[in-house]
């Protein structure tokens, strides 16, 4: 991989609109990455996101850079508290969503680990532990979306 | 290791040219800034200021073999820049993989 970026792009069947509100709205944020996200999905809300764990939790900032629904959100993190989230002191993480045929090309990118410094890769890595936590979360989730299915 | 020291590592990596050094020393074993300068678009005197970077991120050892410096990759200190470099997007292959199943659940949820 290019060093300082991480790129992915992935397929996903459902609509644009509903993609872009799970990479969006801080309720369905929550649900994929922390335990609990305030933001506004308005351009430039600075927010933060919480991470629970036994020492008690992190607490990162997060800004709204960018919020053109359904086809791009973009929003800048890690920079410290109380400090406008510039380049040079943040991860600038971008999705764009591009439809396609019955679903959506999502393309992701996070940049400014060069410009942030090593760092942030390491509090990445500490986040790890926590990320294996979701598959708890997952089976719920595929058993709800199950008894949906079966109304229909 | 301070975060200085890890900032140095970061930034030392982040260098194009030096990411070819890198390439070249991982591929030759070892080089001196004369052969390193002899494969890329720099001059000598670029080569061996991109080395003082990189020895002091620790990616390279240097010792003395005849009249010139002869480097090499520092293995250790290389694994590890490799090592979080890789942890960092694993993190987001997971978040993503959730955004998918997610979204999916949704949509299926909607019809």
């Amino acid at each position: 991989m290019e060093l300082g970026t991480i790129e992915r792009e992935l397929y996903i069947e459902a609509t644009p609109e509903i993609v872009f509100e799970v990479v969006s709205d801080p309720a369905l944020v929550s649900q994929w990455w922390p335990d609990e996200a305030r933001y506004e999905t308005v351009i430039g809300s600075a927010g933060e996101i919480l991470f629970a764990d036994a020492d008690g939790g992190k607490v990162e900032a997060l800004t709204v850079v960018d919020l053109q629904p359904p086809t791009r959100f973009s929003f800048r993190w890690t920079h410290p508290a109380g400090e406008e989230a510039v380049e040079g002191n943040s991860l600038l993480v971008t999705f764009e969503l591009v439809a396609q045929g019955q679903g959506t090309l999502v393309r992701f990118r996070e940049t400014g680990f060069r410009e942030r410094g090593w760092t942030a890769a390491v509090l990445e890595e500490t986040y790890q532990d926590h990320v294996h936590g979701w598959d708890h979360f997952l089976p719920r989730l595929v058993a709800y979306a199950a008894t949906l299915d079966a109304r229909t | 290791m301070s975060s200085t020291v890890d900032d140095d590592l970061w930034s030392a990596l982040g260098d194009p040219t030096r990411r070819q050094m890198l390439d070249l020393l991982l591929s030759a074993g070892s080089g001196t800034s004369t052969s390193l300068s002899e494969r890329l678009p720099v001059s000598r005197q670029a080569v061996a200021k991109h080395l003082a970077v990189l020895l002091r991120a620790g990616l390279v050892q240097g010792r003395t073999a005849g009249r010139e410096r002869l480097y090499r990759i520092d293995e250790e200190q290389f694994a590890r820049a490799l090592a979080q470099l890789n942890a960092v997007s694993t993190a987001w292959d997971s978040r993503l993989r959730r955004i998918k199943r997610l979204a999916e659940a949704l949509q299926k949820g909607d019809q």
